[in-house]
């Protein structure tokens, strides 16, 4: 994976990536990386989510930012219609809070993994793949192809997860 | 945008962050007895596409910083990020030792940085209240220690929050003598930002 160019979602963007490619966020807090995949079209999207909800009139800039707006775009870019959600397949990373101990706490971290969780289960969509809240922030890559996840945190924490049988990825010819 | 920041605004932020950034580079003076130099306060004022350029490390490098919410007439955010490097040099400074890594970052290591931060936001919002009159209250820092991009975009987002753009003054503090670089963000709300350019008269 390392040297294939990866497509990065920045804060409150959007990737995609369909058959190949690698997507990834680089270091996320207390925001979520939200992906969808359909293993019908072997497409993934990526959403950088920074807050749980949209503000008036600020949806329609960049959809990508708040949890709310961001599913139904994911779905649009994947060429889903909301009845057939279920197809998918999510993985959720992030929503750490990093700041412990603080006194007038907004827990965004916290209310962006549990807006988006609700989301999915409302749309039916599966999370075969999270590693989310806690204290730490975290960097990631998927490889759209295999279905490879690599997950860094600060330190010696890494974590390496083939979700090609997950994510329903079809096994080439080798 | 919501709000206006005019040439003459934006210069009067950058002054108003000049001279409480003098004042708080002065107390860390005082505390570490080393001369330590302010660089010129930037402006930002940014919506969310930009707020990653203000990433100035390495967006996984390590980084120990602090946020305090600051309330009163000018309320917002505060906030010290150090990179782990220059973090080091001041827990040489302040307490004669250094943590070997992220595992031996114990409580006193966070007390020295938090410490700082308490110091040098105080000095911050007493220089500005000295000349403003305002009323302005702290609240005692937040520590972290993780990667640069995780640490800032989590201040960054929580001071978002509410608010549809985003004002940054930045400011960079460092000394001839270490090799170390510290940077100081305020990031004002941008909905109280007329009563400081109504006491300014401009």
């Amino acid at each position: 994976m390392g040297k294939a160019e990866v497509k990065l979602a920045g804060m409150g963007e959007i990737v995609f990536a369909r058959g190949a490619g690698v997507l990834g966020c680089i270091g996320l807090g207390s925001c979520v990386g939200t992906v969808l995949f359909d293993p019908r079209a072997q497409a993934a999207a990526l959403a950088h989510v920074m807050l749980p909800e949209a503000q008036e009139g600020d949806a329609a800039v960049q959809p990508g930012k708040y949890a709310t707006t961001a599913l139904p775009a994911l779905l649009r870019i994947l060429d889903t219609p909301p009845a057939f959600a279920s197809r998918l397949k999510a993985i959720l990373i992030g929503g750490g809070e990093l700041f412990q101990n603080r006194s007038q706490a907004l827990r965004i971290g916290e209310r962006n993994v549990e807006t988006l969780q609700r989301l999915l289960r409302e749309a039916r969509i599966e999370v075969v793949f999270e590693h989310i809240r806690g204290s730490s922030g975290r960097s990631f890559e998927l490889d759209v192809a295999t279905g490879l996840i690599r997950v860094r945190a600060v330190g010696s924490n890494f974590v390496e997860k083939d979700l090609s049988a997950a994510l329903g990825i079809l096994r080439r010819a080798a | 945008m919501t709000t206006t920041l005019n040439e003459l605004r934006t210069d009067a932020l950058r002054e108003i962050s000049n001279i409480g950034l003098g004042g708080a580079v002065t107390a860390l003076s005082d505390l570490t007895g080393v001369l330590f130099t302010l660089e010129a306060p930037q402006v930002h004022q940014m919506d969310t596409r930009t707020l990653s350029e203000l990433c100035w490390m390495a967006p996984e490098s390590l980084v120990v910083g602090t946020v305090s919410r600051v309330n009163g007439d000018w309320p917002g955010e505060g906030a010290f990020l150090f990179p782990w490097e220059s973090a080091c040099v001041l827990w040489q400074i302040l307490v004669q030792m250094q943590p070997s890594g992220l595992d031996d970052l114990n409580e006193l290591y966070q007390s020295v940085i938090n410490e700082v931060s308490n110091i040098m936001l105080g000095n911050y919002l007493q220089a500005i209240s000295q000349m403003t009159g305002f009323t302005l209250h702290m609240e005692p820092p937040a520590f972290a220690a993780d990667m640069a991009m995780a640490v800032l975009s989590s201040i960054l987002v929580e001071a978002l929050y509410g608010q549809r753009e985003l004002l940054a003054i930045e400011t960079a503090f460092k000394t001839p003598e270490h090799e170390f670089k510290g940077y100081f963000l305020y990031l004002p709300e941008t909905g109280n930002l007329e009563k400081l350019f109504g006491v300014l008269g401009i």
